[in-house]
């Protein structure tokens, strides 16, 4: 086969384009695992803002409607993840799991009985306006067209990471999570902050899924987050919580999910899908080595 | 009957009726009839022997899959991903099973039930292992597995076993006339699988409830560290729940498509595992409640195809009903940790006013 497709400048365009996704997810996991919380639900909210953007986008013709209403859907989850959690203390599982299972039936019936369509979105009237992207022209006079959403994304790495580490806020969050009581000690209440963490990691989900169907797709398909919010989380715990590693981790994933595309020719496509997938168990049974062997010498 | 027990099903039966009534609101606000609607499912569901063989299937079906996330919950481990150990153990079972066309039953059948039981608890093993040795969460891994097993299940029924007959256009070489399951009812759904579920089912509820394994899985689920201090080792008995469960499964597969399909399908399953774990969630992994519940699930999601047929309301609100249920019956504990609280709050307050006056 021929490596030069696999390694070459549009390969590297679409791992970032792909990794997108799981990095505005990644960040949202993060937020709430600083809080203490499994966010095992960011598959549902990512689900929920996909399906949200495409209707604002549709209903009020504009992209901007669409981030808007995927943001309302990500924080309205997120609010119900967290009064479930934090509020009534059931289990992180069963409420994440579930929470996945109602985003996916609930928008599928949504498709099927407000336009009436099944499978994927295909309005009669009326266009789904994409997020605004723009095109560079790279050194080697390859020109580049990346969605709005994509250096959004890497400024938001930024921000969680002065965030975490360089304000007062970070440490509350992670506080909350780590030492309750300490932070009670203080004056602030862990429960506010484990709230503040799920809504924010709403916000974040509702955003990625925004990408997904206006910036990496143009359509809603039902079931489309694929699993993706599960590889969100495998991304965290590889990049043991810090917002620089996960995202490194999500470039990783989106370069095997790449590369997986590019060998279609060789493999079948079919298995080229599961790449990603073994990809990131692999990731996380490396980490989990490392660590045992580290362990092992101290 | 116990109190606890009692409680429990006070507000198990609020919760579906209120599931229900949510269900009926959706309706309202889609444009569609409630009553119509309910009433299209419950005589779908039950009304024609045909409905009802439908109804006794897809309640076996949603017993064994609720039995095996309960038999790795109460170990201690979660297993999301029954979908692909069904799917694994399927494929395994008919290739198995169709390239001895022409022998006896009496060797093929036991084998085949073997070789999906094996595939489906191998491919549970993994994350198990994983989990116990490595601290990696089995959720996470499980449910990533789910999607490679499907993916490659898929590849192998339309690629390397794709059936060479004419006018088949998916799915892996048929199997013998003797192999297969027969109908019970006829243009039902129903077929003899259902004996062998009905065998598993007892299997497990005995396991669950009456043998020390059973014991030590329960107290496990209650207590993980008082359990760890009475000298049971948590860490093999995740690893037996998980291949219990992982067996179950795969043994589902092969009843799925040596009855009703006849070969292997790539589409065979409609996330039928996804349901019965919501099932075993709803009735905190006790088997008897799961035994019960898939009745009532059975009814809903059988009558839900012949509601969106007759009345045009997606059946995907069975599937939001369902959650719903569950939602409801997570918050159960905190809300009425909450109101008995309350309560003695307000009884003390109560007290001290009477010392007061006194």
């Amino acid at each position: 086969m021929d490596w030069s497709t696999v390694f070459s400048m549009s390969t590297l365009v679409n791992t970032v384009n792909t990794a997108t996704i799981v990095v505005l997810a990644g960040l949202g996991c993060l937020l709430t695992d600083q809080v203490g919380i499994m966010s095992i639900g960011i598959d549902g909210m990512m689900t929920a803002g996909a399906f949200a953007a495409v209707m604002g986008s549709w209903l009020c013709g504009s992209w901007l409607m669409g981030i808007v209403f995927a943001l309302a859907a990500g924080l309205l989850f997120g609010l119900f993840y967290a009064v479930f959690v934090v509020r009534f203390k059931s289990d992180e599982f069963i409420i994440g799991v579930a929470m996945n299972i109602f985003a996916v039936a609930l928008t599928t019936f949504m498709l099927r009985s407000i336009p009436g369509q099944t499978g994927s979105f295909h309005p009669a009237t009326g266009t789904v306006t994409k997020l605004p992207a723009f095109t560079l022209t790279l050194p080697g006079g390859t020109p580049v067209t990346l969605s709005l959403m994509v250096p959004l994304s890497w400024l938001l790495v930024a921000v969680c990471w002065v965030m975490m580490y360089r304000t007062p806020l970070g440490y509350w969050l992670h506080a909350s999570g780590e030492h309750p009581e300490s932070l009670r000690s203080v004056g602030r209440s862990p429960e506010r902050m484990r709230y503040l963490g799920s809504l924010l990691c709403g916000l974040l989900c509702g955003l990625s899924g925004a990408y997904l169907s206006l910036g990496y797709l143009s359509t809603f398909t039902e079931n489309m987050s694929a699993s993706r919010g599960y590889v969100a989380v495998a991304c965290v715990i590889f990049g043991r919580s810090n917002p620089l590693y996960v995202f490194l981790a999500a470039l990783l994933f989106g370069f095997i999910d790449t590369a997986g595309q590019r060998m279609q020719g060789v493999v079948d496509p079919t298995l080229t899908a599961t790449f990603p997938y073994i990809g990131t168990i692999l990731m996380m049974v490396l980490l989990a080595a490392r660590t045992a062997i580290r362990k092992r010498r101290a | 009957m116990k109190k606890e027990t009692k409680n429990y099903l006070v507000s198990l039966s609020c919760a579906v009726l209120l599931a229900l009534l949510i269900g009926a609101v959706i309706m309202l606000i889609t444009g569609h009839n409630p009553l119509e609607g309910y009433g299209a499912l419950f005589t779908g569901a039950l009304g024609t022997p045909r409905g009802i063989g439908n109804t006794l299937y897809k309640a076996a079906q949603l017993c064994i899959t609720g039995l095996a996330t309960a038999v790795a919950a109460q170990a201690g481990i979660f297993n999301v991903g029954g979908e692909g150990q069904m799917f694994l153990g399927a494929l395994a079972a008919c290739w198995v099973g169709a390239s001895l066309n022409g022998q006896s039953p009496w060797l093929v059948i036991p084998l085949c039930l073997a070789v999906a039981a094996a595939t489906g608890a191998f491919y549970a093993w993994i994350p198990a292992v994983m989990k116990v040795k490595m601290g990696i969460s089995e959720v996470i891994t499980t449910i990533l597995m789910n999607t490679i097993a499907i993916k490659f299940c898929t590849y192998m029924a339309n690629g390397p076993l794709k059936t060479t007959e004419r006018g088949v256009n998916q799915g892996t070489a048929s199997l013998d006339k003797l192999f297969r399951f027969d109908k019970l009812i006829p243009g039902s759904n129903l077929t003899e699988t259902i004996f062998y579920i009905a065998v598993l089912t007892f299997l497990v509820w005995y396991l669950m409830t009456r043998t020390t394994a059973g014991f030590e899985m329960k107290l496990t689920g209650q207590n993980p560290r008082f359990a760890k201090f009475s000298g049971i080792r948590a860490e093999r008995l995740a690893i037996i729940g998980m291949l219990i469960s992982g067996a179950l499964c795969g043994l589902l597969g092969m009843f799925e498509c040596f009855g009703l399909q006849t070969r292997f399908k790539a589409d065979f399953s409609n996330e039928f595992y996804f349901d019965g774990m919501l099932v075993a969630m709803i009735m905190r992994y006790k088997p008897v409640g799961i035994i019960l519940m898939s009745l009532f699930f059975g009814v809903l999601k059988i009558g839900g195809i012949t509601m969106q047929s007759r009345t045009g309301i997606s059946s995907e609100l069975i599937l939001i009903v369902q959650s719903i249920i569950i939602f409801f019956m997570a918050a159960e504990d905190g809300v009425m940790q909450r109101l008995r609280l309350r309560r003695a709050a307000r009884g003390l307050v109560r007290s001290a006013g009477k010392d007061g006056e006194a």
